[in-house]
């Protein structure tokens, strides 16, 4: 709750911050703050709370670990907006008040226990990265991808909505806790359909927010044309909370409708492996890559929902969010460094990252961590992420979905080793001078990589913490 | 606490040396290797070979799911110990003799590597055996892709993705077995990754059938034995001669090692099932990598197909799973890894000499080289096993065990010793011998050294073959263990 | 344009209003708890004759009224006006941001009734948070006209 508080007046503060005449002081500012956040947040750890709200919003260890993994997130991410901040971009004190907005949406989207609650942090949430999305006022594949999304996110918060409407038609109750009692009572039976209706829509709602195939068609355009420093954050943090929200209904209040959403999200999940790590596979250019590659994590998350089993605590849960932290981590490496070679060379194909190992050491180590840890090799948080996910698949006896995993995340490495490739094996272009980065940046994406490296080495103390 | 260091020690200065550079860094690199050497050797005398697994390390590593960092040596681990840290110097030695780009970071790669390959060889957890398996190979996809040769972008994708694709493979097999355990003696996790606990494993023996192509996929595609060989050759050729040698003399090691530990006694049913397919797979091998070494131009291919052909004759060694046949496996896989270093060495000393590798360019060299063309001799008369090298213990015993297991498939195993000299002795009559080349005036002997690289080699052949006691005692206690457990 | 048969659409169209004001009073007199999906059939009629009447008024003016084409009646216009350029040019974004400004604070004065209704139930707790909510909406107005979107003549 703390950090909901927090969040919400330092974007105001934000706003005004952006009065002042020197943008400078914005960057360490907005740090500084999310790191009060990130700090008040780990307070609440192991601490029991009353729900708030009249029980609309709770504050337990599940809330307190997701919305570190958002907050951190963002934290390492704001560096890489150098870029705005020395071009003396006039909005920027506007964006960082949105990141903080849209965090508010996100840990309401963690810590919800009302669907209501669930829906307005979707929508806070969305609002601010429709409006990010299309930041980039004159480039016209941004305003693409502003309007694209904004289309189709508004039609899947209706759609969402709906299916909030008919769960409560349904069952009479908007909480969670209540709400699996009375999906189970024996006397609400005659409104199933109106219920797994509910249910499937509210599922295409949130699918659509995380990029679950089939929902996942706006995924490559939106990240393609929204700035990178952007994409990162939609990768990352929506992605996060969205299935942090999404496991939460599921386990909360939907276990005793198991047996008609746990086909769904197999289904979901077989389906958004595919196509995520194909689609992966055919791309030529790095972002678009990565956009492909976010689908196809959004699969394996979706594994985790399958092993839950109706368990906020355990195995699955406990692998989710690891994944999710590694996860994060290594797409903002990965997005950061792709931010600051494409605005140096001006490209963001694979081209664009031949012989930076030459060049730039750093950025090339950085981004091979980050490579290795999205697609799982070990020493590497990712490799963790997806052991401790399969493992939790397989020990519920979902063989068959956990080979096909395996499977597509051999197709995976085929596409995140073209970087790799691309930085040490081919030469840079003639002239090619190194891509400048500032000393933040060079520690920020030293951090970043350490942490991944540790993630992958001793992944003790943070794997079974749920 | 002795696992420990040997562990750390080469990871500790490869992380040292990204900050170094220069004389300081070889210095470094070496002292490092060299003193990993010393300590391999002190535990090879603390060593008692009486089939217990010795300096035992056992911490929690990811308590909540039962998986430890657990290592320890017994002979098997030992000796292949005592290999890895023997060669690790002697690669880095040869790596000094290049003018590598980014020198350092070179170094770096080939230590970590060895972090990799000593994790393979002591761990006793098999989730912490598959991290090291992947680990190994991480610095040498960097190795080969980096400073390769012209093809080396394609050919280095090929390498990752298949031994990647075959770790997987073990990956999920490992899964479903971890699966299978219960809860280890005083542990909260539900299941175990110990070796032990897999060991200990009942499964049926339809479970077996499948589980073995899982887990052999890895060892297949490392060793590797026919049909999942076409990545070598390529590889060997195209990676810079130190790469070649730390991937044909150790690397390959880790597939038949990581059979004998992990998949003989893990998975005995599936192995008697499967056993014989893997012997003719084997066999086929050899006579495969013979015929097509005997046809090859470049210097450096034929090696690698010699070595496809001798490693075959170590699977079916294996798989004869009969206790001289296990032995000559362990003294084949010292003997082949010093002998194949010093092919690779000798091999890249005539390239760096004469900027080529094409047999046909080269011709009447020992005129100018004496000691070049012993040197070579003597290793070549290794690999073709003549008495008093190491290599004619390791495939004696190797083909008595086949002979054991299958007379047949015996009497053609024995063709590689036929075959070997064939192609081996033709080529060194092509290169050293014969009509003189271009480069018969020219070319100079070795010098010291490099000389102080072969000398250990050679030292280490004689050896072998002349007391192969020395190594065989300290393995036959683990050997026969590892039978008790196969045929339980 | 053609001229439309106004009247009979007209009829039409209250007895329209007068069916589903009716039918919405029969839906609003069962009792709450036991709904059958058979009691959503008057719905659905609606529905249905609310769909056949478009269909049926298009149909009928399509066939009935008189076609008689010229270029003068074909021509777009404005307020019996001959228009002039494309309706689609830039607007300035002035108007949007009024617009959406006074949007902001018309929907605020939602929040303010039930509050001012439930005033004496919701107590203290309820006064607190009505501070709040008007602290950051004035603060949100603050920032409106420092940044100078209310200022008409600067760009």
């Amino acid at each position: 709750m703390t950090s909901i508080i927090l969040l919400s007046i330092f974007g105001i503060l934000n706003l005004f911050m952006g009065f002042m005449r020197s943008n400078k002081v914005l960057l360490p500012g907005a740090m500084l703050l999310l790191l009060a956040v990130f700090g008040a947040n780990l307070a609440d750890w192991n601490v029991v709370h009353a729900p708030y709200f009249n029980n609309m919003l709770v504050v337990d260890n599940y809330t307190v670990a997701f919305t570190g993994i958002v907050v951190l997130t963002t934290i390492v991410l704001l560096p890489f907006s150098r870029s705005y901040v020395v071009a003396g971009e006039t909005n920027l004190a506007e964006y960082y008040a949105l990141l903080l907005f849209s965090l508010v949406g996100a840990v309401m989207m963690i810590g919800y226990n009302h669907l209501i609650m669930l829906f307005v942090g979707i929508e806070i949430l969305s609002i601010s990265m429709y409006v990010l999305a299309g930041s980039s006022k004159r480039d016209s594949r941004s305003n693409e991808a502003a309007l694209k999304y904004f289309l189709m996110g508004a039609f899947a918060t209706g759609i969402l909505l709906f299916g909030i409407a008919l769960l409560y038609g349904a069952t009479g109750t908007f909480v969670l806790s209540d709400l699996a009692g009375a999906v189970a009572a024996p006397e609400n039976a005659s409104l199933q359909p109106m219920l797994y209706i509910g249910i499937l829509m509210m599922i295409i709602g949130i699918g659509f927010k995380v990029s679950a195939a089939p929902f996942h068609f706006w995924t490559p355009d939106v990240y393609e044309g929204t700035p990178t420093f952007f994409t990162a954050f939609m990768s990352t943090v929506v992605k996060t909370a969205g299935f942090a929200a999404f496991l939460k209904l599921l386990a909360v209040a939907l276990p005793g409708a198991q047996g008609f959403w746990l086909p769904t999200i197999q289904a979901m999940c077989a389906l958004t492996l595919l196509l995520g790590n194909v689609g992966a596979a055919v791309q030529t250019s790095t972002k678009r890559m990565l956009a492909y590659s976010s689908v196809s994590h959004a699969g394996y998350l979706l594994i985790g929902l399958v092993a839950s089993r109706g368990n906020l605590t355990g195995d699955a849960a406990s692998g989710i969010f690891f994944y999710s932290l590694a996860y994060s981590i290594a797409t903002i490496a990965a997005f950061g460094v792709l931010k600051l070679v494409a605005d140096h060379r001006q490209r963001d194909d694979y081209a664009a990252l031949n012989g930076l190992g030459k060049t730039n050491p750093l950025l090339a180590f950085s981004m091979t961590v980050a490579m290795l840890s999205l697609a799982g090799i070990p020493l590497t948080g990712g490799f963790f992420g997806k052991f401790f996910l399969l493992a939790a698949a397989a020990g519920q006896g979902y063989i068959g979905l956990v080979v096909f995993a395996v499977i597509m995340s051999m197709v995976g490495l085929y596409y995140y080793l073209r970087p790799l490739i691309a930085m040490y094996l081919r030469p840079a272009e003639e002239g090619a001078t190194p891509v400048p980065v500032d000393g933040i940046q060079t520690a920020t994406l030293a951090l970043l990589a350490l942490l991944s490296i540790v993630l992958g080495i001793v992944p003790g103390f943070l794997s079974g913490i749920l | 606490m002795l696992t420990a260091v040997l562990l750390f020690l080469p990871l500790a200065a490869a992380l040292l040396l990204l900050f170094i550079k220069g004389a300081a860094a070889r210095a470094l690199a070496l002292g490092a290797s060299l003193l990993e050497f010393g300590l391999a050797v002190y535990a090879a005398f603390a060593f008692k070979a009486t089939g217990t697994v010795a300096f035992n390390l056992n911490y929690a590593w990811i308590s909540s799911a039962g998986i430890n960092f657990h290592l320890g040596l017994d002979g098997l681990s030992l000796l292949l110990v005592l290999l890895t840290t023997f060669l690790v110097p002697l690669i880095l030695l040869s790596a000094f003799k290049h003018k590598y780009d980014n020198p350092s970071t070179f170094y770096a790669l080939v230590l970590f590597m060895q972090t990799g390959l000593l994790g393979v060889f002591m761990s006793l957890d098999a989730f912490l055996f598959y991290f090291f398996w992947e680990v190994a190979l991480i610095p040498i996809y960097f190795l080969a892709g980096a400073w390769g040769g012209e093809r080396r972008v394609a050919v280095t994708l090929k390498f990752f993705l298949y031994t990647v694709v075959g770790s997987l493979l073990m990956l999920a097999g490992f899964v479903y077995l971890y699966l299978q355990t219960g809860p280890a003696a005083g542990s909260l996790a539900q299941h175990s990754s110990e070796l032990s606990a897999f060991y200990s494993l009942k499964l049926s023996a339809a479970e077996q059938s499948w589980l073995f192509w899982l887990i052999f996929a890895a060892f297949a595609v490392k060793m590797p034995i026919f049909p999942f060989h076409t990545w070598q050759p390529d590889t060997y050729t195209e990676a810079p001669a130190p790469a070649t040698m730390l991937l044909s003399g150790i690397m390959l090691k880790m597939g038949i090692y990581g059979t004998m530990r992990w998949l003989l006694p893990v998975l005995p049913l599936g192995v008697s099932q499967w056993g014989f397919l893997v012997v003719i797979l084997s066999v086929i091998g050899i006579i495969y990598g013979a015929i097509i070494a005997i046809r090859q131009r470049d210097l450096k291919r034929l090696i690698a197909y010699s070595s496809l052909s001798h490693v075959g004759l170590m699977a079916a060694g294996v798989f004869s799973l009969t206790q001289i046949g296990l032995q000559g496996v362990v003294i084949q896989m010292l003997a082949h890894g010093v002998n194949v270093v010093g092919m690779f060495f000798v091999a890249d000393a005539i390239e760096r000499r004469t900027g080529t590798r094409y047999i046909p360019d080269l011709g009447g060299l020992t005129r100018r080289t004496p000691i070049l063309s012993v040197c070579f001799l003597v290793m070549l008369l290794s690999t073709v096993a003549l008495p008093l090298t190491g290599g004619f213990v390791g495939e004696f015993l190797l083909l008595a065990g086949v002979y054991q297991y299958n007379a047949w498939v015996g009497a053609v195993a024995g063709l590689t010793i036929i075959f070997s000299a064939v192609y081996l002795l033709r080529m060194f009559q092509r290169v050293m011998l014969g009509p003189d080349s271009a480069f018969s005036e020219t070319i100079t002997d070795l010098t010291g050294s490099e000389l102080l690289i072969l000398v250990p080699l050679i030292a280490l052949v004689f050896w072998l073959g002349l007391f192969p006691n020395s190594f065989l005692h300290i393995s036959e206690p683990a050997v026969i263990n590892l039978l008790s457990l196969v045929g339980r | 344009m053609r001229p439309k048969p106004v009247g009979a659409t007209f009829a039409l169209q209250r007895l329209l209003v007068l069916l589903r004001s009716n039918l919405t009073a029969m839906l609003l007199v069962l009792p709450a708890a036991n709904y059958q999906p058979s009691d959503y059939l008057p719905i659905l009629i609606q529905f249905g004759l609310a769909l056949a009447f478009v269909a049926f008024a298009m149909i009928v003016s399509h066939l009935v009224g008189p076609k008689r084409n010229s270029t003068v009646k074909d021509a777009s216009f404005e307020c019996g006006i001959e228009s002039v350029g494309n309706a689609r040019t830039p607007i300035s974004v002035k108007y949007f941001l009024t617009a959406i400004v006074f949007v902001l604070f018309d929907v605020e004065v939602i929040f303010m009734y039930p509050w001012a209704v439930n005033f004496r139930a919701l107590g203290n707790d309820g006064f607190i948070a009505m501070i709040l909510f008007m602290f950051f909406l004035l603060a949100g107005f603050a920032y409106i006209i420092k940044k100078g979107i209310l200022r008409w003549n600067e760009a």
